[in-house]
């Protein structure tokens, strides 16, 4: 499988660069050719902001996805504290079925928990995980290179080389696609 | 038309609020009544070793404390048993309802709920209640006379007076059955039935001529740490001295 | 001219790894990225046969507790040393402990975190371990102390035919949300900062280890837009796990403090019991580094400056723990409530004096050692200062829940309590228990945070100030 595709004419192309100085810069020349920054990837195995390189940032559903998981946990302690007395009634000595302090313990602990689970499916919902099967990736990306992976077509190639070859870049070719 | 039993218990308007007196000027320290508790209510024997320990299971137990010195000294008892308060800090604690306010003010123990954290027992500030550490064993020939009305309960249970609640039920369904509401004194648990000197004494307190209402306004009665605000069912009177 | 990097009083090198010395930052360490994670990957792919004789003297303990568990189920719970008063020993002790152990994992991964404080890097997931495993064995206990724990389900709300519900006043079922949600953040915590570094160690191994870290990494890449989104819910994670983890231990001491026992009825009960988690939770935790440290040949990651910033933390810890401890124990003894008098007089002079001084002793001394750097960047000596630090606050948690039940209202109802080998074995059993599952995550599963500590090494460096070259941290986030 190797990328190429005949009716829209896009080939991938990878390179390895040694630190986020040359990425930037390399980055900055394939933007002033004309390539969309959606079609840029960048591979790291240590977070870089994305300023740092050039890029946009992304717009995440994350924080209210997380409100929202937060709302509903609260809205299930609030039943569990406040409804669920009533529903079952049991009269316990010195105190009304539902009171303030018990309710609002229960009501933050579930809150919380909802939060919390909620950021985590959020997250991995919003990264698209778990996603195995094939990927374009390098193995070197762990050892301290940032990848770029590029979707371009044909006719850019040898421009894209040439900018990637003027940044130090070092095994520029065609991505490997690794089963993840 | 009779009247459902349910009715007069769940909704209490009207109802019974049961209490018991306890005249120490009366009790000699006989544990007649901790005898009869156990047979009513299948509460097992510990036995020497295990009440030694602390691990005894009386309902009711009559505490006894020495005073003065040689040759002026004094033996005093009180029995006590779950004060069925009113505001029982036991209750609020449990965390599967196994203990909680019935409407006719008894402090009910449900023994098939229980799972045996233990935390009324730590809560309850009289320590009126016992908790059921092996599987109760009844010595021959114990296990033949065992109360068909009351539940025997397995390990890991806590238990407790109930002013035997199956003797209250059954004259009540009794007298309902009849049209009418029980009397004062047609109610008696074990304790109160056997005590030989009648220095237990069990009513209706919502009732105000029944025996408990009046004995409960004596200028002799006073109720155990009621400074705690627990405000038990369970009222004492003390007035002079006495020899025992 | 001095050489700011060295910590006067540090000890130098090690036999494994000549070439590190203790004192160096490990942010400015010259190494390349390869070679940390080649380090970080050694103590995964070779274990030794320390290591085996470990576990395995591990598991035969805890198959002694399992056993003795049985027989607690079995015959019932007189087989403990529990009676009345004393309802609560040694399980709900061992219970509060644990959850105290806990209290520092979040402590160093959230609160540092959010403060962008650089020598939590390495540690952050040793901490988030202990955290999740200390919570799990806590979790045994409230089962274990159950006199039916066959119906321990009833505690949860599940559609029943008698339309039950269980009581959410009871503080035992907050304790059940809040350790459930507690243990689940910390384990989905601990999971998400991993991915990464289990992406590296996908790609760095082979066979059987290749298709667990490929299953476990979730197909991670390291794009932009990845490593935005994980960072993103770090932070909120950061955030929300604060309040989880001060509430987590402020509701187990609400086991206690809504009695009206004498010496548990106190609202001071909450805020000193999250200070005495923090401060045993840190002891035990700079106790599980310099074990592993040795154990797993971590020197290359753990060094002088991360001990010392951990010592001092500890310090900290201690001095805010015994000023609660002050603070409760004054208007205990202030008030001359008559039970209270006679339980602090049984505690200062009576049968559990001996534990008492052991307590202050065990707690106060490391206070006074820690605030010397000699003791906080020796291994030695550090390990016998915490290891004091956690004898001191299990004997306090003892003197709680055991010394003040032994007393109450009624002089009748006082009791005593004599523990018996079911207790011991099960008690030694969470420890064997924590201990075997942190053994094996270590080696499971990359110990320190590679991704983090690369993260780091972008932010510093040495720049010149006069004659000194000083390390410099840039704030790039």
């Amino acid at each position: 499988m190797d990328g190429r595709n005949a009716t829209t004419d896009t080939i991938r192309l990878m390179a390895l660069l040694a630190d986020a100085t040359q990425t930037a810069q390399a980055i900055d020349d394939l933007h002033a050719l004309g390539i969309e920054d959606r079609k840029i990837v960048v591979l790291s195995g240590v977070p870089y902001p994305e300023r740092a390189l050039g890029r946009h940032t992304e717009w995440l559903a994350l924080p209210w996805i997380v409100l929202a998981g937060a709302i509903g946990g609260f809205v299930f302690g609030l039943f569990l504290a406040v409804i669920t007395p009533h529903l079952y009634r049991l009269d316990i000595g010195g105190h009304p079925a539902a009171a303030f302090p018990p309710a609002a313990i229960v009501v933050f602990v579930f809150t919380m928990m909802a939060t919390i689970v909620s950021t985590f499916l959020g997250v991995l919902w919003e990264m698209d995980f778990p996603r195995f099967g094939r990927a374009p990736y390098h193995d070197l990306v762990t050892d301290g290179n940032l990848a770029v992976l590029l979707e371009i077509p044909a006719d850019l190639q040898a421009k894209a080389r040439a900018i990637f070859e003027a940044h130090h870049g070092h095994h520029i070719g065609e991505p490997e696609w690794i089963s993840l | 038309m009779a009247k459902d039993v349910n009715t007069l218990t769940e909704t209490n308007v009207g109802g019974p609020r049961w209490a018991m007196v306890v005249d120490l000027d009366r009790c000699t320290g006989c544990q007649a009544c901790l005898v009869a508790c156990h047979a009513e209510n299948n509460v097992p024997v510990a036995g020497e070793a295990q009440a030694a320990y602390g691990r005894w299971l009386h309902w009711i137990i009559v505490q006894r404390y020495w005073e003065g010195q040689y040759p002026n000294v004094k033996a005093r008892f009180t029995p006590l048993m779950c004060q069925q308060c009113t505001e029982a800090p036991c209750e609020p604690v449990c965390p599967v309802f196994a203990t909680y306010h019935n409407p006719e003010g008894l402090n009910a123990q449900i023994y098939n709920r229980c799972i045996g954290t233990r935390f009324c027992g730590n809560a309850c500030p009289y320590k009126a209640r016992t908790f059921n550490w092996f599987t109760p064993e009844f010595p021959e020939p114990l296990g033949e006379q065992l109360n068909p009305d009351v539940t025997v309960r397995s390990r890991g249970i806590m238990e407790k007076c109930t002013f035997c609640v199956q003797r209250i039920r059954r004259v009540e369904l009794a007298t309902s059955a009849e049209g009418r509401r029980p009397t004062d004194g047609e109610i008696l648990p074990a304790c109160v039935q056997t005590c030989p000197p009648s220095a237990l004494v069990f009513g209706d307190l919502n009732d105000p001529d029944s025996r408990v209402s009046q004995m409960a306004r004596s200028r002799r009665s006073f109720r155990v740490l009621a400074e705690l605000g627990t405000d038990p069912a369970v009222v004492y009177l003390k007035g002079g001295e006495t020899n025992v | 001219m001095s050489d700011a990097l060295a910590l006067p009083g540090a000890r130098a090198g090690s036999q494994d790894e000549p070439e590190t010395a203790y004192d160096e930052r490990l942010l400015l360490a010259q190494r390349t990225d390869e070679e940390i994670n080649q380090a970080v990957l050694k103590p995964m792919l070779r274990t030794g046969r320390g290591f085996w004789a470990l576990v395995a003297v591990l598991a035969g303990i805890i198959l002694w507790g399992m056993y003795s568990w049985s027989y607690l189920i079995q015959w019932g719970l007189g087989t403990t040393g529990k009676n009345r008063p004393v309802y609560w020993t040694l399980f709900i002790t061992t219970f509060v402990f644990w959850i105290g152990i806990s209290h520092a994992g979040t402590m160093i991964s959230a609160v540092l975190r959010l403060l962008k404080v650089d020598w939590r890097r390495p540690i952050t997931r040793g901490a988030e371990a202990m955290t999740a495993f200390a919570l799990v064995v806590a979790g045994l206990y409230p089962l274990i102390h159950l006199g039916r724990v066959w119906k321990a389900y009833w505690m949860v709300p599940y559609p029943n035919n008698r339309m039950l519900w269980p009581n959410f006043q009871s503080p035992l079922m907050w304790d059940l949300i809040a350790i459930t949600t507690y243990l689940v953040s910390s384990t989905l915590y601990l999971y998400l900062a991993l991915i990464p570094d289990l992406a590296m160690a996908r790609d760095h191994t082979g066979g059987w280890r290749h298709r667990v870290y490929r299953l476990m990494a979730l197909g991670w890449r390291g794009t932009g837009g990845e490593w935005h989104k994980l960072l993103r819910a770090l932070a909120i994670f950061s955030v929300a796990i604060i309040p989880i983890f001060l509430s987590v231990h402020s509701i187990v001491s609400w086991d206690f403090a809504v009695t009206i026992q004498p010496r548990w009825h106190s609202t001071i009960f909450a805020p000193y019991f999250v200070i005495g988690a923090v401060y045993s939770g840190l002891s035990a935790l700079a106790a599980i580094l310099i074990i592993v440290r040795r154990g797993m040949r971590l020197q290359e990651f753990l060094r002088a400056e991360h001990f010392d910033a951990l010592g001092r933390l500890i310090l900290v810890a201690g001095m805010l723990w015994t000023y609660f401890w002050f603070a409760g124990f004054l208007v205990e003894w202030y008030g001359n409530d008559p039970v209270v008098r006679a339980l602090i007089s049984e505690e200062i002079s009576g049968k559990m004096a001996p534990l008492f001084y052991l307590q202050m002793g065990a707690n106060l001394i490391p206070i006074v050692l820690l605030a010397f750097r000699k003791v906080r960047t020796t291994p030695a000596l550090l390990l016998a200062t915490v290891l004091l630090v956690n004898v001191g606050m299990y004997t306090e948690r003892f003197l709680i829940v055991v010394g003040s039940l032994q007393r109450n209202d009624i002089p009748f109802n006082w009791g005593t309590y004599r523990p018996t080998w079911v207790e011991l074995s099960v008690v030694a059993m969470t420890f064997a228990g924590f201990a075997l599952l942190y053994t094996v995550f270590s080696r499971i599963v990359p110990y320190v945070p590679v991704w983090e500590i690369k993260e780091g090494r972008l932010r510093y460096t040495l720049r010149r100030i006069g004659r000194l070259l000083v390390p410099t941290a840039a704030e790039i986030e």
